[in-house]
């Protein structure tokens, strides 16, 4: 149910190593937001859109997935240009799309087992501070993933009772059942966790 | 934390992730539609508490940043962050920290129903209203560029839906707590 948004391939920044996309990616952020050259920051947003398509993800999918993102900078660009200048308006779509398009062609080229490894990596040296542990974020995302198809099938348990007794399903009827019946399972699964070891002090 | 904080910390991230895949709801009054997912940080802070309500919004945030499409819509990965609402986004954990932190000093066990019903609508509003957009705005402003006083003031159209969101919360939260109540860190 839950499937990463990581395009299999081979292009060059698949083969980049995560810490080294991420970096770029900072320092691509700093940068855009820095200049504000429209000599620049087009041909800045045709490269991004021409690394991003070099994942081989395909136009439609990769207009699928950013359109949401982008329709928010179109909004912004738009605000721009009514109350400033159709200059400033262009100057703020092309940066805050190249932004965008770089960002997901880090995601689309990134296995989630390998940004979570080198998330735990980054967080090691927190573990000194006794903020967090990398081993518990990582346990913390494997139940997410391992319970969502669950307390998602619980819903349509919910709605479907719900049916059955001539109830309109409404969100907010659904939602406190839905809720309780899922953190009362906590006890049970944190004894599970707790009896197999996996989290030694 | 305990065992057992991490897994109602995982759960309720979960439940976040699940709300994210249902359909919007469109109320007739208001044009923007509701996503039940933007109640999480309210219902975070009301039911889990301050830490355990941040935390949890914490891992929702990595499992978008890992690549996982787990917002509404099925958006995920680091572009959301880049976007010019992505303030709203981060605006979660602490909105959720001080929503817990307002729902533990002010809601009690033994209270009436009623000073329950206002503390937990309190806690929504400062929280997951004013603190979510304490954070969103001025980042959406510094996006925005030039238009940074205009497209602040144009995102004040989402207040009247989060103002239904933060009711329902108070509901929603105050019905958790009477069935199976876990603010008090005790339980």
């Amino acid at each position: 149910m839950l499937n990463g948004l990581d395009i299999e391939g081979n292009s060059p920044l698949h083969r980049l190593p995560v810490r080294g996309k991420l970096i770029l990616l900072f320092t691509a952020a700093i940068l855009l937001l820095l200049i504000s050259d429209l000599r620049v920051l087009v041909p800045a947003l045709a490269l991004a859109a021409l690394l991003y398509l070099s994942t081989g993800i395909g136009l439609g999918e990769a207009f699928r997935r950013t359109r949401f993102v982008l329709f928010t900078v179109l909004l912004v660009a738009l605000a721009n240009y009514l109350f400033h200048s159709l200059h400033e308006a262009l100057v703020v779509f092309c940066r805050l799309s190249a932004l965008v398009l770089l960002a997901a062609a880090v995601t689309a080229t990134t296995g989630i087992s390998a940004f979570m490894d080198e998330i735990t990596r980054l967080i090691t040296p927190l573990e000194r501070f006794g903020f967090v542990r990398a081993a518990d974020v990582s346990l913390a995302v494997g139940l997410v993933i391992r319970f969502v198809p669950e307390i998602f099938a619980r819903y349509g348990e919910i709605a479907d009772a719900h049916r059955a007794r001539g109830l309109r399903v409404r969100p907010f009827t659904v939602l406190v059942p839905l809720i309780i019946l899922t953190l009362k399972d906590a006890d049970t699964i944190a004894m599970a966790i707790d009896a197999r070891g996996f989290r030694r002090h | 934390m305990t065992t057992r904080d991490i897994v109602l910390v995982a759960l309720f991230a979960a439940i976040m992730v699940v709300l994210g895949l249902l359909p919007p709801i469109t109320l007739g009054f208001i044009p923007v539609p509701i996503t039940a997912q933007s109640l999480g940080p309210m219902l975070a802070g009301c039911i889990l508490g301050a830490r355990r309500g941040a935390a949890a919004m914490l891992l929702v945030l990595l499992l978008v940043a890992i690549g996982l499409p787990v917002l509404s819509g099925g958006r995920g990965g680091l572009a959301v962050f880049a976007g010019p609402s992505a303030g709203y986004i981060f605006g979660w954990v602490v909105g959720a920290f001080v929503c817990g932190l307002i729902s533990e000093r002010l809601v009690k066990q033994d209270q009436s129903e009623l000073s329950q019903f206002l503390s937990f609508l309190l806690a929504s509003v400062v929280g997951g209203i004013g603190i979510v957009y304490l954070f969103g705005m001025p980042w959406l402003a510094y996006m925005s560029g030039k238009a940074f006083f205009e497209t602040a003031a144009a995102s004040l159209v989402f207040l009247p839906g989060d103002l239904i969101k933060a009711f329902v919360a108070m509901l929603a939260a105050r019905a958790v707590l009477a069935g199976y109540p876990l603010l008090p860190q005790r339980a």
